[in-house]
């Protein structure tokens, strides 16, 4: 029987007193990558952190391949360093006192470090070989995903977890990360998780989308399903004033600070006075 | 120069050489809990790191006495079980020198350990590192410019001290006497020649210090 890549449903506390919030998770993945998805502070990174095992849940599982990292039920958790899982953060990721070789070989035993070809391999696949004996200082944003990239990738990973790799990259460097990142994964058949708030992000590597806001995931889906519908919105509050008629059947109204244009039999008041509008906006541009 | 002239100076390389062996891990250990942990005692264990520093150093020999004299709460304990004594001999000196030291150690050390970004140390944890191997393959060499400032400085107020030395392992001439006690007996005695080579050389060792922290301070953060 084989396994999910990653199965978790994780409670997660973060901080103490006044800044203190929680954040509950709870993902499955079959194969392929899952894009965590929503805006910043919803709790992607903290759940990434937690599966990665840099932050200990309160309580909840982790699976992976079948193979159980966390369990607060059976008091079971693997430390970091034992899980196997490559770790790609948003900033501040290379060791600054190593030059690139040095970087993407840093996770591999002593031996592997020095005879280097599957590092030099990697790093002619990710298009880093030249960059072998730059320091990170010297390189640019795009470069230094590539290598952080590499490293998570060196030690063979049985999942990646990618937090907002991206985020420091301009649009063209982006798109050109993506499709370097889609191939590599696809290649390795390897599963991942990478965070994002851009949608163009999580359609184009996504296989599968769960969505987070404020610390809990609310939905999960394909990734145009879920990011190309729309949003429903409504809009629900006694009407500034009348609705003033217009041509075709169709009328105007203020309505909790918005103005909005429908059939007039829609902006009719109910019981108390009040209006109920339930909108969908329009699906988000593709750029 | 006699061998009674250069004994203060071998005394004093080997005394605060041997006070950063011992100082250093405990400093580094205690720089990197108050840098990277939050448990309950944490102000009252930076209090006591402190103290040293704060303390005239004849407070801190007298409670090195208290504490380690012959008559002292650990003192007779060390030399029944393990045979050590320690008031008024070269160990003692040490002793002194690693308290003193310790506060400068670890308010260099902390904030250079405190500056490496927690990033760093997490992406090591995911590569295969244990909490040591972390240490020592990125906190320490991510740190190692404010780290290498804060032994540098240590070692120098390991052959500066005098207060605590002088209560604690006494100024006995070829056994305890240290560059700065027999900076003092010699002044004492009217003998400001032979003061004057302790001064000079203490004084040179002091700027190369001085000189070697500067340039090792941090550089400003890169963005």
């Amino acid at each position: 029987m084989t396994h999910p890549a990653l199965e978790a449903q994780l409670i997660v506390r973060v901080g103490k007193g006044g800044s203190a919030f929680s954040v509950e998770a709870d993902l499955s993945l079959a194969g392929g990558t899952l894009v965590l998805f929503g805006p910043s502070g919803a709790g992607k990174s903290v759940t990434v952190q937690a599966l990665a095992g840099l932050l200990r849940p309160e309580s909840g599982h982790v699976r992976i391949s079948g193979e159980t990292m966390f369990d607060s039920v059976r008091h079971e958790n693997v430390p970091a360093h034992r899980r196997r899982i490559g770790y790609v953060p948003q900033h501040q990721s290379l060791f600054p006192f190593m030059d690139v070789l040095g970087n993407v070989g840093f996770g591999l035993p002593r031996a592997e470090r020095s005879v280097g070809r599957d590092v030099a391999l990697l790093m002619e696949e990710l298009g880093i070989l030249h960059l072998a004996r730059a320091r990170p200082d010297d390189l640019s944003g795009g470069e230094r995903q590539r290598v952080a990239l590499a490293r998570a990738l060196a030690i063979r990973p049985q999942l990646l977890l990618l937090d907002e790799p991206f985020a420091s990259i301009d649009h063209d460097g982006r798109a050109a990360l993506r499709a370097s990142l889609k191939d590599t994964l696809k290649r390795r058949e390897l599963p991942a998780v990478f965070v994002t708030h851009d949608p163009d992000d999580a359609i184009e590597l996504g296989d599968s989308v769960v969505r987070f806001e404020r610390g809990r995931t609310t939905e999960s889906g394909l990734p145009r399903a879920l990011l190309q519908r729309g949003e429903t919105v409504i809009l629900h509050g006694t009407p500034a004033g009348e609705p003033r008629e217009e041509e075709g059947g169709r009328g105007v109204l203020r309505l909790e600070g918005a103005t909005v244009e429908a059939p007039m039999g829609l902006l009719e008041p109910g019981d108390g006075g009040k209006v109920t509008l339930t909108l969908r906006t329009r699906p988000r541009a593709r750029r | 120069m006699t061998s009674a002239d250069t004994f203060p100076v071998y005394l004093s390389l080997r005394v605060a050489v041997t006070a950063l062996l011992f100082v250093a891990p405990v400093g580094l250990w205690l720089s990197w809990m108050q840098a990277r942990k939050r448990y309950a005692l944490r102000g009252v264990v930076d209090a006591l790191i402190l103290l040293p520093l704060v303390l005239p150093p004849s407070v801190v020999g007298f409670f090195l006495v208290v504490l380690f004299g012959r008559r002292g709460f650990v003192g007779p304990f060390l030399e029944q079980t393990f045979g050590v004594r320690l008031v008024f001999t070269p160990a003692g000196a040490v002793l002194a020198s690693a308290v003193v030291a310790l506060p400068i150690l670890v308010k260099t050390a902390q904030p250079a350990i405190e500056s490496v970004p927690v990033e760093l140390e997490k992406v090591g944890r995911t590569l295969g590192l244990a909490e040591l191997p972390l240490f020592f393959r990125v906190t320490l060499p991510a740190a190692w410019r404010g780290v290498t400032a804060s032994l540098v400085l240590a070692f120098a107020r390991a052959l500066g001290e005098f207060g605590a030395t002088l209560m604690f392992a006494g100024n006995i001439p070829g056994r305890t006497n240290t560059m700065p006690l027999e900076t003092f007996a010699a002044y004492q005695a009217g003998d400001d020649p032979r003061a004057f080579i302790y001064v000079a050389i203490l004084t040179g060792m002091s700027l190369v210090v001085v000189v070697v922290a500067a340039r090792l301070s941090p550089r400003p953060a890169l963005p």
